[in-house]
Order: C-alpha cells, then structure tokens, then sequence
C-alpha cells in the first residue's frame, strides 16, 4: 500500500527521493505518526520540497485514501522510482548505504538489480510491519510529540483546526495558487518577477583591462598579471504586445502590465503596445487601440536586440490570421495576411516568445494557435512557462 | 512503538501563536533531527517560530544571519592571526602564542555544535547566500561535524541542535540540500489567525476595534497591482498606531477613512495605488 503511494508521488511528477520516503518510514517506525491527519503534515513535510507541489500531493493524497478523482497523469512509469533510486546510489555510496541500514562495503558489491530488490524487500517489510490492527499506521504507542496543541502554561494553539479530517483538508486544495502548472495569478507576482528579473545580459570577462593589469603587475613584483573584466553590454529593451480584445484575456492583462512595470527599472526600455487577436498593419499604444497607431513594419529600424513579448491566446477564426483582409479594421487593408506580419516582427525582432494564458492541453484544439506556434516559440503563461520563456529569450545571444 | 520519548515537545510560546499543522512538523523535524526548512511571504513568522521553540523548549538561540558574501568557514570557525601576531610582538597577554587553539574563535554554526546543551540554530535567509555555501555545507550538516585545519582538530556536535532555516525563495536551493531537510511552506494566515496574532500582541484591544482592522487589512491586502503587500509586521505597528492616536475614532475606519497607510504600504508606488483605491472603499 504504502509503495503504491511513493510510486503514485512520482508519477504525478513530485520528485520524491527514496531516501526520503525510508525517513518517512523512520518516522513511521518511531511511532511519530498516529492516524491519517498526522501521516498527511509528516509525509509533506519529509517528502515534498517545495510548495509547488503541495497541491499536487494534495490532490495525490486525497485520491489514494479516499478516491477522489485524480487528474491523469502521464503513463504508469514504475520505472522511474527504480531509476532514481539508481541515480542515488551512484552519486552517494555512503548516504544510501546508511538509509538501507546496509554496510557500504556491502552496497558496494551489490549489483544494480540485487539493490533494488533489497530496496523493495525493505518497503514492503515495513508494510507488513504496519498492517497489524487493521490500520498501516502505526496505532498503538504514545508520540512523544505533541499534537493538538494542549499546554498547561497558558500557551496558544490557533488557527486552522485539525478537526477536519486529513481528506477534507487535502481536498481544499490550499496551495493550488503556489500549484506549477496554474495561470499566473496575483499571488505569484513576486515569483514571476524573479524570473524576469533574469533577464539580464552577462558578457563573459573577455577583456584585458589595460590599465589594472599594469597596476596589478607591477604590484606583483613583474610577475605579469593579465585582468580581464566582462565587456560593457547595454541593458535590454523590451517590446510588449499584449492581446487586450477578447473577454478571454481579461484577468491578464492587468497582471502582465503591472508585471512588467515593475520590472521595468531593470530594462533600458519596455514598450507596451495593444492589438486585437492578432497582428495587422498597427498596434496600438494606447489600450482601446484608437488614439496612438504605430506602424508596424516602422518597426523595422528599431533595436534588433530588443526582446519582443507577445501575449495573447493565439485563438482566432484561422481567416483573420490567413486571409489578405482578415482585418475588421477598413484601414488596415493593405493586403498582407496577417501571419505574414507576423513572420516579420519575428525576423526583426529573433528574440521573441509568445506567451499564452491558454493551458497547453488545449492548444492542439485550436487551429491558429498551431500555425502562430510555428512562428513564435509559445510558452504557457504560467510561472514555468515563463521560466522558460526567459531562457529562451536569454539563449539566442 | 517507541520506547522512550526523549524527545522534547514544542507547544508554542508567549508571542506566537502556533499553527496545529506547524507544530507537528516542528516535532517531527525534532524527533528525526533534521533540519527545518521553511518558506513562506515575508511576515508569515518564520523568524518568530525559532524564537518561539528556543522559548518554549528553554533552548539558547543562535542566530546566523546569512548575508551574501558569507562564508561557510566563517560561519563555522574564524583563526584570528592578527591577535596572535600582536601577541608574538608583544606578548602581554594571558595567551600562550605557541598553541593556536587558542586564537580558534567559534563562529554561530560552530558555537552550536560545541555547545553543551541542545541549542536552536536558526539559518535566517540562506538564499541571499551563493550556492557555494549551501553546497559546503551539505557534509556539515550530514555529519554534524566540521574540521578545523589549523589545529587539525574535529568539532562534533554533542547534541543535534535543532536547526531551523528560513528562506525567501529569491533563488531555488539545490536538490541535495533540500534533500536533506524537512520542509514547510507557511501560507499567509487567514483572517481568524491574524485576529488571534493580534490579540496575542494587544491582549486589551477591544473587539470592535480587532474585528474592523483586521478586515479593512484583508480589504487592502486585495489591492491590485501592490508590489509588497503589508504582512504581520505592518499590521501589528499599524494598530499600534491607531491605539496611540487620541484623535482616532473607530467610525472612520467603518466608513473606510483609513488612516497612517503609510505604516502599511511603504513603497511610494504602492502607497500612491493604496491611497486612490482606498478612496474606492468609501
């Protein structure tokens, strides 16, 4: 039972070590653990690291003690835990050795596949050990540590009561804000910051700095000592499109903007400029697209180096983005198709993500997504996608 | 299960109020003597909770303030030459120059290793440090012993201290380390724990007084576009300030006049959007 619940962590993508589960089981075996609500706060805090993935095991726990429906998950991969478990052993003899209770010179001359099975022999000792009265966790025995909060002294115990059963607590679904793979949403603005925050241009330290050579190497005594320092890189430009026409892009606007305001201190220069599902002949500097057209192909003699972020959810009937007049606008009919004008924002512009509050599981069901894909790299608009999206901006130098 | 419970049980403390979940994890994170890694917003008391458990559990607490260019080994232990140098050319003092250890100064880690009792050591922010040092200090912490060279001498703990480290997410932290930690993300506390904080800090305020002010700092806190929104800290100075303001009335803050949004919102950007979206509240 319990080996089912490690493998069910990993597969959902939770890297959960094999050492740490064994800790978990230390724990189990020093009778720390008694019922379900206390194996839910010692299994998280011994086996997940971070809270990004609080909410899956959230979702994990809740499904494997009572069934509630779990979000599919990629392929049974059983694999993956035997494969870490490897990984382990290969970088830290010693530390695994300690874990299994085994002397390192033993773990030594094991060979990859008698490890494993001693390492599942392990496991499934301990589940029988914990079968006993019908429940797996250890249910006889005092903890030595407190739980519930009881203290003559006066001292208090507040906020969120236990009294709601591990399940029930597991099924609010508390941490689903600091969760991956959600939208970007107020609450992470901070963290996405960080990741923008990266995008800073570092030359290497290739150049002989004439003067601090000759000090450093007459104060070296004549022995020749060469500084280097990096080359002198300008701040980037950052050009920002954003797609403020369809209800669908609403909740994002406002966090994008504020987002890239903030970092704006960091960037020599960010532009912001509008449009309506995609790109014709202007955007607009202004947020009901009316007062302050910009040309797009004046764009041209703009900084090459500059980073252009496009972000809007690509989706759109596919003769807007193909036909010679797709543009619901009477003067932008100069008969580019738009997805022309788009090829060549993006070869002025090489470095340039697309960014798409679209969840990526359903991008393949719109057509125009597919065709933008091909010209812009698209990343979801999540705290990973735009972790990605920084990379892959900072890359192409 | 377990034969003897030597274990000390942390319940909380005077100023702190103690989440249930929190407290099991902080057990645990004894009984198994591994170090705490907590995460959380600014404000959500990661700090307060080692003070809370040396306290509580009557613990020294040492404190290591990580700042960027530390250094694992100044952390650990610090040679001081220069005193042994002025005393070789002097020789007034009570040390013997010839033998080193005695110019070995422990540094915090290295103080609560040597200690005698079981002590608290709190690691404040180890991301604001380079990964060197989390890397360097991955075998300290497996070992629970450091060497010093210059003596060529092993410092072992005598006791686990219990060791609790804070960080502010600012970088990721490597997976070997975490790997070696228990860990817990404090999420911001809801309204019915921020009342019970705040009566924790003024056990005399009145209720109406609580209520409306822990709800208008839930109201700003939903303010867009803030940059660093107010946490525990602002709230507690800001009621502070209320309390000592004789010309305060309780109807101006029904009636969403909110005043010292200073204390609470201290970028000027952020003030400036909390000022225009208070007017709004009205």
């Amino acid at each position: 039972m319990f080996v089912d619940f490690f493998y069910i962590l990993r597969e959902s993508g939770i890297p959960v070590a094999p050492t740490s589960f064994l800790r978990l089981h230390k724990a189990l075996a020093l009778g720390l653990v008694n019922g379900l609500t206390d194996f839910y706060t010692a299994a998280r805090t011994i086996l997940v690291k971070s809270e990004r993935y609080f909410d899956i095991y959230d979702r994990v726990f809740a499904h494997f003690f009572q069934g509630a429906e779990l979000p599919d998950f990629k392929g049974v991969d059983l694999d993956i835990a035997a494969k870490a478990l490897l990984d382990e052993w290969l970088k830290r003899p010693e530390e695994l050795a300690d874990a299994l209770g085994l002397p390192k010179d033993k773990i030594k001359s094991m060979t990859p596949d008698e490890l494993l099975k001693y390492f599942l022999d392990r496991l499934k000792e301990q589940t029988e050990a914990h079968h006993g009265g019908g429940r797996w966790i250890g249910t006889g025995g005092t903890s030595p540590v407190g739980h519930s909060g009881y203290h003559p002294g006066g001292m208090r115990v507040g906020g969120r009561s236990m009294s709601k059963s591990a399940i029930k607590v597991a099924l609010d679904r508390r941490y689903k804000d600091y969760s991956l793979d959600a939208p970007l949403t107020q609450a992470q603005m901070g963290e996405a910051l960080k990741r923008l925050r990266r995008m800073v241009p570092v030359g290497p330290k290739d150049q002989v700095n004439v003067d601090e050579t000759i000090r450093a190497t007459t104060k070296n005594a004549g022995e020749i000592e060469i500084v280097f320092e990096r080359s002198l890189r300008d701040r980037l430009k950052v050009i920002l499109m954003i797609d403020n026409g369809g209800w669908s892009m609403d909740p994002y606007i406002d966090l994008v903007q504020t987002l890239f305001n903030y970092a704006r201190a960091q960037f020599k220069d960010v532009k912001i400029f509008y449009f309506h599902n995609t790109i014709y002949d202007f955007v607009w500097e202004d947020p009901p697209r009316r007062y302050k057209p910009q040309r797009v192909q004046d764009l041209a003699t703009w900084d090459r180096q500059s980073r252009l972020v496009i972000i809007g959810d690509a989706s759109m009937a596919p003769y807007e983005l193909m036909a010679t007049d797709g543009s619901i606008h009477i003067e932008e009919r100069s008969g580019l198709p738009s997805i022309d004008r788009l090829n060549l924002l993006a070869q002025t512009f090489p470095h340039n993500a697309w960014l798409n509050p679209t969840p990526l599981r359903l991008w393949p069901l719109t057509r125009t997504i597919g065709a933008i894909s091909t010209i812009f790299p698209m990343f979801e608009l999540t705290l990973d996608g735009l972790d990605s999206a920084v990379t892959h901006m900072m890359s192409k130098n | 299960m377990r034969n003897e419970s030597s274990s000390p049980v942390f319940t909380g403390a005077s100023k702190y109020v103690l989440d249930e979940e929190l407290a099991k994890i902080v057990n645990i994170s004894i009984a198994l003597e591994m170090p705490l890694l907590l995460k959380g917003e600014p404000g959500t008391g990661k700090t307060m909770l080692a003070h809370a458990i040396a306290e509580s559990l009557n613990m020294e607490l040492i404190v290591l303030n990580v700042k960027s260019s530390l250094k694992l080994v100044e952390a650990l232990y610090q040679y001081d030459t220069l005193t042994r140098l002025n005393d070789s050319r002097f020789g007034d003092s009570q040390r013997d120059v010839s033998n080193i250890e005695e110019y070995i100064r422990m540094g915090k880690i290295g103080r609560s290793f040597a200690a005698d009792n079981r002590v608290v050591l709190l690691i404040d922010e180890i991301d604001k440090a380079d990964t060197d040092f989390q890397d360097d200090m991955l075998d300290v912490l497996d070992q629970m012993a450091f060497d010093i060279i210059e003596i060529d001498k092993t410092i072992t703990t005598k006791h686990r201290p219990v060791i609790i480290i804070t960080s502010n997410a600012k970088k990721d932290l490597s997976d070997p380390f975490l790997g070696r930690c228990n860990f817990h993300h404090i999420a911001f506390p809801d309204p019915d724990m921020m009342r019970m904080i705040i009566n924790v800090h003024f056990p005399d305020l009145d209720n109406e007084l609580l209520d409306m002010s822990v709800k208008t700092f839930y109201k700003l806190r939903d303010f867009q576009g803030i940059e660093k929104k107010p946490a525990t800290r602002e709230l507690i100075n800001w009621v502070r300030a209320l309390r000592a303001d004789p010309d305060f009335r309780l109807k101006d803050l029904v009636q969403a006049k909110i005043p010292y949004l200073g204390i609470l919102f201290k970028k000027s950007s952020d003030y400036q959007l909390a000022v225009q979206q208070s007017r709004r509240l009205r």
